[in-house]
């Protein structure tokens, strides 16, 4: 069984497509990104998948139930955190924390707000209103209502917005732990791709609602660009010796030849040679490859285009 | 229900509109105390000038069945802002603090969740209402007021509870304005709204029909002479509070949460 799966999942907004024939599938046990601008898509498909928006067509299934607002077969099993975090104020983070476990009608409550205080590091703040709580540690208290219960799937919008370098990389240990030993399927969106790159086991790219690639950041450099980068003391004679090898040169953007033939690319050593012999010998000879933001950014431009 | 309705009660608890509140009926039940300390010395109202005009003018008589039905007719008038303000928060603040969101995905039904709001505000409101008639005995105690029988008692408290359910049946709607405005602004105007229209629908001599007139004539607001409203009038505020209890609910379940 999947953890979640839409099917052609729409919804307009009069003219606007916000979310469009969206098919998407996550199996348990994955991290699942979803990446894009402001405004593609994410967080509308998010809501729609709580049952918080109802699609104009097309179906969502989270951990085989239907989504819809009136069934609630999968919420005793989901947590989640959408937009920004949010607690009420005049409550401490534990009364806040036993507020979600009374409503999620979880047995021995105090056991698992202990344990979610402790687990989420913020028993130091655990008496203290949520109002005076820092943005690193509101979104701390936001992932500890979505975890309190020990869900199967976590849906989770920008979870590390706010979280300072060193709660970036325990958020991204827990939810690499929780996906790995408990097999809790992981749903996020977020901006940071450097940190989507390293976490997710999938990465959906959304653009104006639409799934516009999915890949499996492991298998990343099948899909990237590379070129060789070469750098010398004379390129427009670098660049004549290389196209007397069937080679295509071009100029970088800043200076030096930029190759993107697939025999340079796997042999480098033969271009160096070429360059010796011609009597220019390279400064500078470095195989570049995308990296998911660029990658992302090319993928997006091409689509506008 | 019974853990929505608990997490109800902490919020409310944890709030300063539990005082808020019980300090604005206070404030009420205080001044009709005044107006009573007034009514009860003709000289001593003239010598008070503006304050003994507007004293005579309301019109009661300085008894306990006119102390009573002034404290009715403030809860009337007051209640509508009070216990409509107090909806509005219990609704408004869900979407000003930016928590509904974690409230519509749990095992937990959204129904049960607007279901604890509305019963938490009946129960605060009832007992806002016992508050305002114990004040007011004390009060009525103190200035020794003439014409005290169990009877007379007994009405005037349950005039008072009464003034103040009907009175909470009428906020039912400003919870809807409240979750549709998606924040207190919206609902602050419904009330004003509500309680303008009101007292000119009331003064044009067709408040029995008006809902939000009927609290305020079922009290006594427009004097010994008129009548008090019908079945009508009280069908109209069960109506009105049920359709605004059963709208809000299915806005609860049904619209777009994109906000």
């Amino acid at each position: 069984m999947l953890a979640i799966e839409t099917t052609s999942l729409t919804k307009r907004y009069r003219e606007v497509v916000a979310v469009d024939e969206l098919c998407l599938q996550a199996a348990p046990g994955d991290i699942y990104a979803l990446v894009g601008l402001n405004g593609a898509g994410k967080t509308t498909l998010i809501r729609m998948l709580l049952g918080l928006i109802t699609p104009t067509t097309g179906t969502a299934r989270v951990l085989g139930a239907e989504v819809s607002a009136g069934d609630r077969a999968a919420w005793a099993r989901t947590g989640y955190l959408i937009d920004t975090p949010a607690a009420y104020p005049e409550l401490t983070v534990r009364e806040n924390l036993h507020l979600v476990a009374r409503l999620r009608r979880l047995p021995q409550p105090a056991a698992r707000v202990d344990d979610v205080i402790d687990r989420l590091a913020l028993t130091p703040y655990a008496e203290r209103r949520a109002r005076t709580l820092s943005m690193g540690n509101a979104q701390r208290l936001a992932l500890a209502k979505a975890l309190i219960h020990g869900p199967d799937l976590l849906i989770l919008d920008e979870p590390i917005n706010g979280l300072d370098p060193a709660g970036v990389v325990e958020i991204r240990t827990l939810l690499s732990e929780l996906a790995r030993e408990n097999g809790t399927t992981v749903l996020l969106s977020s901006h940071l791709l450097a940190e989507v790159a390293r976490l997710a086991t999938r990465i959906a790219i959304i653009h104006q609602g639409r799934l516009l690639h999915e890949i499996d950041p492991r298998r990343l450099g099948g899909q990237v660009r590379r070129r060789l980068v070469v750098a010398t003391r004379n390129d427009t004679r670098a660049a004549h010796a290389l196209a007397g090898h069937g080679l295509t040169p071009e100029p970088g953007a800043d200076a030096g030849l930029v190759l993107t033939d697939e025999r340079a690319l796997e042999h480098p050593e033969e271009i160096a040679t070429a360059l010796v012999e011609a009597g220019c010998p390279p400064t500078r000879l470095l195989v570049e490859e995308e990296d998911l933001e660029d990658f992302f950014l090319r993928l997006v431009g091409q689509a506008d285009a | 229900m019974r853990e929505a309705l608990l997490a109800e009660v902490l919020k409310l608890r944890r709030s300063r509109l539990p005082w808020l509140t019980a300090a604005a009926f206070a404030i009420a039940a205080a001044v009709c105390g005044l107006f009573m300390f007034i009514l009860q010395d003709t000289g001593r109202a003239r010598a008070l000038g503006l304050l003994g005009d507007k004293a005579q003018l309301s019109g009661a008589t300085a008894d306990w069945p006119g102390y009573l039905a002034l404290l009715a007719q403030a809860t009337a008038v007051g209640g509508l802002l009070i216990l409509g303000t107090l909806t509005t928060w219990l609704f408004g603040r869900e979407f000003s603090d930016r928590t509904v969101k974690d409230l519509l995905a749990l095992p937990t039904s959204r129904s049960a969740i607007v279901a604890a709001k509305f019963v938490v505000a009946a129960g605060w409101s009832l007992l806002l209402a016992l508050w305002t008639t114990v004040l007011g005995l004390l009060a009525g105690m103190l200035l020794e007021l003439p014409g005290a029988s169990t009877a007379v008692l007994a009405a005037g408290a349950a005039r008072m509870v009464i003034t103040a359910l009907l009175t909470y049946a009428l906020t039912t709607p400003f919870a809807l304005v409240a979750s549709a405005g998606r924040g207190y602004l919206p609902a602050v105007g419904a009330i004003f709204a509500a309680l303008f229209s009101s007292q000119v629908v009331a003064a044009l001599g067709y408040g029995a029909s008006f809902p939000y007139s009927v609290p305020g004539l079922y009290a006594g607001l427009a004097g010994p002479g008129q009548d008090a409203p019908g079945p009508l009038g009280h069908l109209l505020v069960l109506t009105v509070g049920l359709t605004g209890g059963a709208a809000t609910m299915a806005w609860w379940r049904r619209a777009d949460h994109d906000r």
